[in-house]
């Protein structure tokens, strides 16, 4: 999976699997923001701000670590 | 269904770009074929001796005329090829910070303008001085969102 933009890993796909097949589009309505910046967050290309993590969080019904971990960088 | 082909069936989606960033691909080519139009138009003008502003007027409204056009146009087919949504977070992002490393060559052109007429330079030159300025600074802010939007933020 391609995440290597930010040292934010997340877990959206899998969760959007779990919650009937959401589509980006379907998540991207509920969160506020466009499907293109959905697939970004989960490409690892974007980093959203702490609201919008907690919406798309609230969206799936779990906490903000079991969407989004921070992954610090060795060395 | 599996996640692998929930993946792979919104690959192709993803190739999709965001009314936002279309917008920024329809003024990019509105600046270049306007304004970049009007500045090569206005070269072979200077270089043939014309040293007074007027004659560059007219040149100077069809090329404005140029960019509202190709806007307008390119937004109407826009709109109707793609979801015109509002921009979001990401979009604020990207505008932010590609202004915040393009806005300097607007600066330098604006310096370079107060230095040409300390050293009375004519008025046609640091006119084109501050044009030039402009076209790179929105250019270049262009091209630096459509990299973000490709390769992240």
């Amino acid at each position: 999976m391609a995440q290597s933009g930010t040292s934010i890993r997340n877990q959206i796909r899998t969760l959007r699997f779990h919650h009937g097949e959401m589509t980006q589009q379907q998540l991207a309505d509920q969160v506020g923001v466009t499907r293109q910046t959905v697939n970004a967050i989960e490409g690892g290309k974007y980093s959203p701000s702490l609201e919008v993590a907690f919406r798309i969080a609230h969206v799936f019904g779990k906490p903000l670590e079991e969407v989004f971990q921070f992954v610090a960088a060795s060395g | 269904m599996s996640i692998t082909s929930v993946t792979s069936s919104e690959l192709g989606d993803s190739m999709n770009t965001s009314f936002e960033e279309k917008s920024v691909w329809i003024q990019l080519i509105s600046l270049v074929v306007g304004l970049g139009g009007y500045l090569v138009v206005a070269g072979f003008m200077l270089s043939n001796g014309v040293s007074l502003l007027p004659p560059f007027v007219p040149v100077f409204a069809l090329a404005i005329v140029l960019i509202v056009a190709v806007n307008v146009a390119g937004h109407v087919v826009a709109s109707i090829f793609s979801r015109p949504d509002e921009a979001d977070e990401r979009d604020r992002l990207i505008d932010w910070r590609a202004e915040s490393r393009s806005s300097w060559i607007l600066a330098v052109g604006v310096i370079g303008a107060i230095i040409a007429l300390i050293l009375s330079v004519g008025g046609v030159w640091v006119a084109h001085l501050l044009l030039i300025s402009l076209f790179g600074s929105e250019v270049a802010k262009n091209v630096l969102q459509i990299v973000y939007y490709s390769r992240g933020i």
